[in-house]
């Protein structure tokens, strides 16, 4: 098989782009898979959490893949974020450390995913101090990111991710991308509502929704990540089965993609240079907890 | 027995990032051992940095489909919080009660929303 891949942006047409790719691969097997990038004007880095997902699914049905004809300005972003590594090219030394590497996880990952955000992201001197608040919510928003794959996806094939920071727009890009069941999947087997892909994903973005079953509740993830994201000016955007799902300066976009996605992909934007305290309007007390 | 019993979060997970529900589940199975033998605990977040509702959840959102309300909160505090981690903590226990009150209730209450959801949006 041969598929001609356009440019990739951080949006819509962006996921639309790879999930035509999967799309077209997916029922490959024991095949050659030739991607030809010579198209592929632009990338963003955070976007090969998604792309490598659906190659690495394609990989699992025994297909090669390969990537041809990579232009050098992107070929230079995912040779530093460690992207093409997976494909057989070196990696090289990223001198302005912008990029926050791309890495594949399994579920049980957590404490190696812990470390990766750290090292990677939280620690690193080329990343702008942001204020206390912001840096505290941040680290936990992409905690939750994860977790939300941990334990919704029953992915079996692992959780990939990749960011990149454009220190110009003080803007951080991050992805978390799962190959499991999906959200209208979830929603579908564990609650027992039928609801179109995009309407499952605001569904489970609101109130007190969840899909958990069980002796452990849960509901709060992608509420809390949302929450957060709009305060801080940030965008998020959600992709599952052929669902896509947005929030932006308070607005929610929806749409149907052309075809499903293989689970589920949470990207957010996050801006760097917000202010806020992040601090409660009331005090709690200990006593008021339980 | 003794009159209060001290748990760190932090000795028990053995780190200062407490984000995954695996590790919730270790503080939740002390947790649960000393609430059924009616021991009143004290749980300190002293030099815990991050927590994520996954972790809460499993480690004490979960305590609420065993024990009662009245139990728990004559049982069980905590100290060494900071407050947005207390407010996580508290949406955390709010959700947790609801979802053990009453699981259909609970369901029923989402479906209801739903509904007025989509016809809000003229669907």
């Amino acid at each position: 098989m041969r598929f001609t891949l356009p440019a990739i942006n951080h949006n819509q047409a962006g996921f639309q782009a790879l999930i035509h790719l999967w799309a077209q691969g997916k029922d490959c097997f024991l095949d050659d898979i030739d991607i030809d990038m010579g198209s592929t004007t632009w990338l963003d880095a955070d976007m090969c959490a998604a792309f490598g997902a659906i190659l690495y699914y394609l990989s699992e049905r025994l297909n090669t893949v390969k990537l041809t004809n990579i232009r050098h300005e992107v070929e230079s972003i995912l040779s530093k974020n460690g992207f093409l590594s997976n494909y057989g090219r070196e990696k090289i030394p990223d001198r302005w450390g912008t990029t926050i590497p791309y890495q594949r996880f399994d579920v049980k990952d957590d404490r190696y995913f812990a470390g990766y955000i750290e090292n990677r992201l939280m620690q690193r001197s080329e990343i702008p101090p942001m204020s206390a608040g912001l840096q505290k919510k941040f680290r936990e928003s992409i905690f939750e990111m994860f977790s939300n794959a941990v334990l919704h996806s029953q992915t079996k094939m692992g959780i990939f991710s990749c960011g990149q920071f454009f220190p110009k727009r003080n803007r951080l890009d991050f992805s978390v991308v799962d190959l499991g069941i999906g959200i209208r999947r979830n929603v579908k087997e564990n609650v027992g509502l039928d609801l179109a892909p995009e309407e499952a994903i605001k569904w489970a973005t609101e109130g007190s929704h969840t899909t958990k079953r069980g002796q452990i509740p849960g509901g709060l993830g992608l509420k809390l990540l949302s929450e957060f994201i709009d305060l801080n000016g940030g965008r998020i955007q959600i992709v599952s089965d052929a669902g896509y799902w947005m929030l932006e300066k308070s607005r929610i976009i929806i749409a149907r993609l052309r075809w499903s996605f293989p689970g589920t992909a949470v990207s957010v934007e996050i801006n760097t240079a917000d202010t806020q305290s992040y601090l409660l309007s009331s005090e709690l007390s200990e006593t008021d907890i339980f | 027995m003794k009159n209060k019993l001290s748990l760190s979060v932090f000795e028990i997970v053995g780190n200062l990032l407490c984000v995954a529900s695996s590790d919730g589940e270790k503080v939740f199975d002390r947790l649960d051992a000393a609430l059924k033998e009616g021991q009143s605990v004290t749980l300190s977040f002293r030099n815990v940095t991050t927590l994520t509702s996954a972790f809460l959840n499993a480690a004490i959102g979960q305590l609420y489909g065993k024990f009662s309300e009245e139990k728990i909160r004559s049982l069980l505090n905590v100290q060494d919080m900071e407050q947005d981690d207390m407010a996580l903590l508290k949406r955390v226990v709010e959700t947790a009660k609801q979802y053990f009150k009453d699981p259909q209730k609970f369901d029923q209450a989402v479906r209801e929303t739903l509904q007025s959801d989509n016809k809000d949006d003229g669907a």
